[in-house]
């Protein structure tokens, strides 16, 4: 498998890893950690491959734990601080985890549980201890299972075979770098969203330094430019969100990251706007759009972004199809529509993964097998029109979206808010700002009244909501109402509710 | 430009006029967050033309309402 064959060159060298914060690890300590990691699973456990839980942020010893789950035979389900303890408890429980570890002693069950200390004794225990390669997860085994939001308010998970990513990695291997040479890529992105992948694989199998981007970096800018200019970076990965936080500052330049060569986007939609300001700051550097849904690994289009498409009228494109993944944009009724014309994309390849994780309804509603192209396809719900070789996106077909990059079922809020003391019903709006969500809005209707203002009330709301979902799914504004605009089918009007805001 | 400051808070805090306090925690309340902070720094440069470099700024400079109008008041 590219990605552990790929350890296991660079770990001959003194090629470095990871940098965390100062901290420095070099393949070959990676490789050694992650192996002992491997055979205390595999001393543990033995032919039971049950997927290992990890909850943690950007910790040194998340990365040993990623690739020694993977040299034992595991898939690993990377479970991010930003989630709660109950709900990263509820994925724990749907995976049935046998071992987990818990950077944060967060109250996690599983038959082996171990926190920081615990998991450095079993890595100093089991130090020295190899792996054979005929224990690596391979072909369609799982190789992660990520939780995204679910529309019924409890996390849906999505598992992804190696050779899903193994699909990526012939497909969009290229883009990270051909040049084999010692570079530095971000690793920002939390490992409980698949974007991350492109740094963890794909950057890591090719010998390329992680430069790690922690929360309290992202909190304090001049930390964050600190670290950004120190890191020598060459390829940068992130949400658009995460490079609109820096542009602001008028630092944000090449005098910044003098080595940086391209920006690759991933996660939502990349606006006219940043790409300016980007073209303006980094004349040096290029600008890679991409698009994918996690249920079919991280990314299928990739397109450099030229000046021609930044002077375009249209939206930025999302890119081309890459290599062997076929597009179809389809109508309700499923026929394909004709150049231009808006529908739901369909994506048919190798990279579309097995389905919803436990729940074959929902696998069977959303993937298929399309027998005219002999690749395994799924229904993105997203709507997109093709114009040339190039697609655009033009927004979802349900109540998903993105905001920061991180994916949201509406109604996942909704149905969290209705559970907050004196709530009787909620309503949650995205806030856009251009082609972009901005924020969320909620409004609720309360059971009796409480004597607060709205401040304090929503303050009170937002403390409840973020016990139980990930932080960033907590909506910036909350308005209590005395009732709620029903349109004529008796559903809340969301037009009118629009107008409150 | 201090009740500009204000409805440019209120408006991302999603407050009612006059509910925010001068000396209100907006962090720790939890009231605002980083995205927040940038949405702040666009807005008073677009509304008052005052440019704050995000770099420079931390948390602790901009805690409450109150610490935040006389960091855009020291470069106005």
């Amino acid at each position: 498998m590219f990605l552990l064959e790929g350890i296991k060159k660079y770990a001959k060298t003194d090629r470095t890893a990871l940098i965390n914060r100062g901290e420095r690890l070099s393949f070959a300590e990676l490789d050694a950690l992650s192996d002992a990691f491997a055979a205390w699973l595999l001393d543990r456990f033995g032919d039971d491959r049950t997927p290992v839980v990890i909850y943690g942020h950007k910790e040194t010893l998340m990365l040993p734990c990623i690739y020694g789950a993977l040299k034992s035979g595991r898939a690993y389900v990377p479970v991010d601080t930003t989630v709660p303890p109950d709900r990263a408890r509820q994925i724990a429980e749907d995976v049935r985890a046998k071992a987990a570890v818990d950077f944060y002693d967060t109250g996690m069950v599983a038959d082996e549980l171990l926190n920081a200390d615990k998991l450095r004794e079993v890595l100093e225990k089991y130090r020295g201890r190899e792996v054979s390669s005929e224990n690596w997860a391979k072909g369609s085994d799982f190789a992660y299972i990520l939780f995204t939001s679910g529309s019924t308010g409890k996390p849906k998970g999505v598992p992804i075979a190696v050779e899903n990513v193994e699909n990526l990695e012939r497909e969009f291997g290229r883009f990270v770098d051909e040049s084999g040479e010692e570079k530095v890529i971000l690793n920002q992105i939390s490992y409980s969203f698949d974007v991350s992948v492109v740094s963890v694989w794909l950057g890591m199998s090719r010998g390329m330094t992680l430069y790690t981007i922690d929360h309290e970096m992202v909190e304090n800018l001049g930390e964050l430019f600190e670290n950004l200019e120190k890191s020598g970076v060459s390829v940068w990965v992130s949400t658009p969100s995460f490079a609109e936080m820096c542009t602001p500052s008028e630092k944000f330049d090449a005098s910044l990251m003098p080595k940086l060569e391209k920006f690759i986007f991933c996660g939502e939609v990349l606006t006219h706007k940043l790409v300016d300001r980007l073209f303006e700051s980094f004349p040096q550097s290029k600008v890679i759009n991409t698009y994918g849904p996690t249920e079919a690994t991280v990314l299928v289009t990739a397109s450099e972004i030229t000046a021609e498409m930044a002077a375009d009228e249209l939206q930025i494109p999302i890119g081309e199809p890459l290599g062997e993944v076929r597009f179809r944009i389809v109508d309700e009724e499923g026929k394909e529509v004709p150049e231009g014309e808006q529908g739901e994309l369909l994506i048919l390849s190798k990279s579309v993964g097995p389905g919803y994780f436990g729940r074959p309804d929902l696998t069977a509603k959303s993937f298929f097998f399309d027998d005219a192209t002999g690749r395994r396809g799924y229904r993105t719900g997203d709507a997109a029109f093709r114009h040339g070789n190039l697609y655009y996106y033009c927004g979802r077909l349900d109540n998903q979206i993105k905001l920061n990059g991180f994916r949201v079922e509406i109604e996942d809020v909704e149905n969290n808010l209705v559970k907050v003391e004196n709530i009787s019903r909620a309503a949650v709006l995205p806030v856009y700002d251009g082609e972009k969500v901005q924020s969320l809005a909620a409004f609720v209707l309360l059971e009796k009244p409480d004597g607060l203002t709205n401040l304090k009330r929503s303050i009170k709301i937002k403390e409840a909501l973020r016990e139980v979902l990930p932080s960033y799914m907590v909506p910036r504004k909350i308005t209590a109402v005395e009732s709620f605009p029903l349109n004529t089918n008796g559903k809340v009007d969301r037009k009118k509710l629009k107008e409150l805001l | 430009m201090k009740e500009k400051i204000m409805a440019i808070l209120e408006d991302i805090c999603g407050a009612e006029p006059g509910e925010l306090e001068a000396d209100t925690e907006l962090f720790e309340e939890g009231i605002l967050d980083s995205f927040g902070v940038i949405s702040l720094f666009v807005e008073v440069e677009k509304q008052l033309g005052v440019k704050l470099e995000p770099t420079e700024l931390e948390r602790s400079q901009l805690a409450t309402p109150a610490m935040i109008i006389a960091e855009v008041e020291k470069r106005a």
